[in-house]
């Protein structure tokens, strides 16, 4: 190689470029920028933060042995959960580590409600699991009508599992369409999508909205059944187990689908227990845990369905899971239709209900697991605390518990067979 | 047993009478922890499918091992783990749901907790799960978890200063009223650019004399036509 | 493998100064005429670059190239952004406008659609995407959440409305807009992108935009 001398070398214009950039910075003042990711290093919320750790795990985390890496797979990534922050500690491909940061869409549910009467509560839930909207509303609707010690007239009460129970098969669909997508599989999403718009448009046809149904109310739906709604859910019926075996075909079988998802993530159900891992996601883990069976709420002690549970815990399972509780849901649907009686939809209850002081707790099943509301009324308009627990925000406590030891592109693979939506999880 | 029974509303007013979905053994529960608990048992309550007691913040680890590795008892999983706020005079409670396949009724325990020092042990060491509610408490409500390995906040930044769900803590009543109003474009005139609108717009109708719904106007002449042709950019 | 020097660790990471005052050099202080009509300041006044060149035939024809390719950044949020996917799946498909490929990587996106709610810890890291997203590029506020904050309006932790952090150029309402509502939104920043119209861009500094030597000048 021939041998360039440092001091009469002719520069590089780009150099030059940084050199009269960082005289111009130092002529204004203005402190140079960092060696590493120029200006943008300053932002401490990317990387390793600035000031000291706060906690031991935090230290755990942040300390970086030999050979060690931080990653940061940042709020905005592909995989479309919504906004969450895994830092992850990596050392070459293999996964030492995951902090989950969380709070991006932190936008203070609970607060509001405490200000806001109790229908409008109802409105205020809706966004929070965007994908399961009507379960949202289930859970403070039975704890707003123990508050106020009333009951649901029966078809209101068979109205809610209806929409319940599609607005469960749509989420599950689409948990099927995210895990492909996020192993890079485009095409289930869009299957997923078409099966979403079908049950969107038959429960728009009832409620009047896409995605955030304002549909139930403190003693019963807003709305009854219709001639459009009716129809649409009689072709969608004849349609769906079809559909959805096209849907599946996709993927079950697919090799790639399956070396990606068997036995990664294995969770047992000792420890899905002691993590708070509930809904489809402990049943794949082998512990037959149901809220409509468990403790039975709404009319689910009329209606006959099966817990199916897998045993091997992995995300194949999960994924099996959720195909399972799909059929399960469509046959709880003919049920529903054939038992539905006649009546009102909606109890006489006042604008502005007042209940007695006093406190309620009520458990759904929510596609993504036990979704609870605790609720402590004051006698006033408003409730005096307004408390949900969501389910995807305590299954993400099993990612640092599965991940050490995996490659980091699964990472992404075993959050989706979790299916958590950031919605819920921020509140 | 009347102080047991929920309060009810009149019964004429409202929807039909609530029956219970699910027959609460409640007896041979209430007999269980009666037996266990004895002294730490506070303010037994129950309801139809709830059974709820208060204890002191400092005897909640002890209480729930209790509840969970009991055989009678057999409260395995925790569903739920919530503060309250009781207001700026008295005390915050952190409290627990608790599920059981032996006994058919949630159990809520209420552990109460002092505000001046609102410390109270950790339970993640019963259940791991446990970690994210107590996070979360902690961030939203300064409960401090003694024992807890990762106790920093969650859903805020981690130099935010206060504790949102507080009862002192409190919303602005109209974004009008706090400092940042007013930051928005579209919410000072002054930077409206109104020359914009000088141009002609996208979207224009044909002539009267070529339009179905007017009236055709006689005698006109050529005025009516010349302005809706849009000449702002090559067609 | 030969290294041929040692490596070496970093230097310390010096902490930014955030009170030092921000000197952001502009062409537009060179212009004589801008300054004789007070217009340094105006939206419309200077050349910031490629986008205020007169338009001609050629550059009718860059704008429809542009408005008919727009490729999106993927930063769902939210609620919005299932509707988002919504509207790019194949019931209300936008691969018809050309907006099918969702960009992961800002350098490769034209058009920011903020769908969801803005909270103040992600406002940063929004805002640090617009930043790095090149010119010319475009915002579309889409929801209520973004348009102003609202169902949230009185939140502690949402930020009312994106346009208090970026320049938007079209506002969806709606919660969440319908798909055929996105959609005209879309059709509105066409007109915009082939009529070069669109919001105040922040100024930034380009730094030195060819080497200037000793001595220079030109």
């Amino acid at each position: 190689m021939t041998k360039i001398d440092p001091e009469t070398r002719i520069p590089d214009p780009i150099e030059l470029d940084r050199l009269e950039e960082a005289r111009l910075r130092a002529a204004a003042g203005l402190v140079p920028a960092r060696a590493i990711g120029g200006e943008y290093a300053g932002f401490d919320q990317v990387g390793i933060p600035d000031r000291p750790p706060q906690t031991d795990r935090e230290r755990e985390v942040y300390s970086l042995e030999e050979g060690e890496m931080l990653v940061n797979m940042g709020p905005q990534h592909p995989s479309t959960h919504g906004v969450m922050r895994l830092v992850v500690k990596v050392r070459g491909e293999i996964v030492v580590d995951v902090d989950p940061v969380l709070g991006y869409l932190h936008r203070g549910i609970e607060k509001l409600c405490e200000n806001a009467t109790y229908t409008t509560v109802l409105t205020y839930v809706d966004p929070m699991d965007y994908l399961a909207t009507m379960h949202n509303e289930h859970a403070p609707a039975i704890a707003f009508e123990k508050l106020y010690g009333i009951e649901p007239p029966k078809r209101a009460e068979y109205i809610r599992a209806l929409v319940v129970e599609l607005n469960r098969i749509f989420s599950h669909g689409l948990m099927m369409g995210f895990l492909a997508l996020d192993m890079g599989g485009i095409t289930p999403i869009l299957y997923a999508f078409i099966n979403r718009d079908e049950i969107v448009d038959l429960l728009s046809s009832i409620s009047g909205q896409r995605m955030l149904f304002n549909f139930f109310r403190v003693g019963g739906v807003n709305f009854d059944t219709n001639d459009e709604f009716l129809s649409r859910l009689g072709t969608w019926r004849g349609n769906v187990l079809k559909n959805i075996e096209m849907n599946e075909r996709m993927i079950t079988d697919n090799e790639i689908f399956r070396a990606r998802t068997m036995n990664m993530g294995t969770l047992t159900g000792r420890d899905a227990i002691a993590l708070g891992v509930t809904g489809p996601n402990l049943r794949a883990s082998g512990v037959p845990f149901d809220v409509r069976k468990a403790h039975p709420y709404s009319i689910y002690n009329e209606l006959d369905f099966d817990v199916i549970t897998h045993e091997s815990g992995d995300s194949y399972a999960r994924y099996l899971q959720r195909i399972a509780e799909i059929k399960q849901s469509i046959h709880l649907i003919d049920q529903i239709i054939d038992k539905m009686p006649h009546g009102p939809v909606q109890a006489q209850v006042p604008g502005i209900i007042r209940p007695r002081p006093g406190r309620a707790y009520a458990a759904i099943e929510s596609p993504r697991g036990l979704y609870s509301v605790y609720s402590i009324s004051d006698g006033g308009p408003t409730p005096y605390r307004f408390r949900m627990r969501d389910p995807s925000f305590i299954s993400l406590q099993a990612i640092p518990k599965l991940m050490p030891g995996r490659l980091v592109a699964d990472t992404m693979a075993v959050m989706a067979s979790f299916d958590p939506v950031m919605g819920g999880v921020d509140k | 047993m009347a102080h047991l029974r929920r309060p009810r509303p009149a019964t004429h007013a409202l929807g039909r009478r609530r029956t219970l979905s699910t027959p609460v053994a409640a007896g041979a529960l209430v007999r269980s922890l009666t037996e266990r608990l004895g002294s730490d048992l506070g303010n037994l309550w129950t309801d139809e499918d709830t059974v709820e007691f208060t204890v002191d913040g400092a005897r909640n680890v002890e209480v729930l091992t209790t509840l969970r590795d009991d055989p009678d008892l057999e409260f395995f999983m925790l569903a739920d783990a919530a503060a309250v706020d009781y207001g700026t005079d008295a005390h915050f409670e952190v409290v627990y749901h608790l599920f059981s396949w032996k006994h058919p009724a949630w159990l809520r325990v209420r552990a109460r907790v002092d505000r001046a020092n609102p410390r109270v042990p950790t339970v993640t060491g019963l259940w791991e799960g446990a970690m994210f509610h107590e996070r979360e408490m902690f961030d939203m409500m300064g409960i401090i978890f003694d024992g807890n390995r990762d106790l920093r906040r969650i859903y805020m930044s981690p130099d935010y200063r206060s504790f949102p769900q507080r009862r002192d803590f409190v919303l602005p009543d109209d974004a009008a009223d706090s400092p940042a109003a007013g930051v928005n474009p579209l919410e000072r005139p002054e930077t409206w650019d109104l020359t914009r609108f000088n141009e002609a717009p996208a979207v224009t109708f044909p002539p009267s004399s070529e339009r179905d719904d007017a009236p055709a106007e006689g005698g006109e002449g050529g005025e009516g036509g010349e302005t809706l042709v849009d000449k702002s950019r090559p067609r | 493998m030969a290294i041929d020097r040692p490596t070496t660790n970093l230097p310390a990471p010096i902490p930014p100064n955030r009170n030092a005052p921000i000197i952001i050099p502009d062409s537009a202080g060179d212009d004589d005429l801008l300054r004789q009509f007070d217009m340094e300041e105006h939206p419309q006044g200077g050349f910031h670059g490629l986008l205020e060149v007169i338009p001609t035939k050629a550059d009718y024809i860059l704008d429809l190239i542009r408005a008919n390719s727009l490729w999106p950044l993927l930063s769902g949020l939210s609620c919005c952004a299932i509707e988002m996917i919504s509207t790019a799946t194949s019931v209300n498909d936008i691969d018809r406008f050309g907006m099918f490929p969702f960009r992961a990587s800002p350098r490769q996106a034209d058009v920011l659609i903020v769908a969801g709610t803005l909270t103040t810890k992600m406002a940063g890291p929004l805002v640090r995407l617009w930043e790095q997203m090149p010119e010319p590029k475009w915002c579309v506020a889409m929801g209520t959440c973004t348009t102003s904050g609202g169902r949230f309006k009185r939140s502690y932790s949402v930020v009312q409305g994106v346009d208090r952090v970026m320049p938007v150029d079209v506002y969806v309402p709606g919660c969440p807009p319908r798909p055929e509502g996105l959609i005209h939104g879309m059709m509105k920043l066409h007109e915009l992108v082939k009529e070069r119209r669109g919001q105040w861009r922040t100024y930034v500094d380009r730094g030195p935009q060819r080497t200037r030597w000793e001595g220079d000048v030109r």
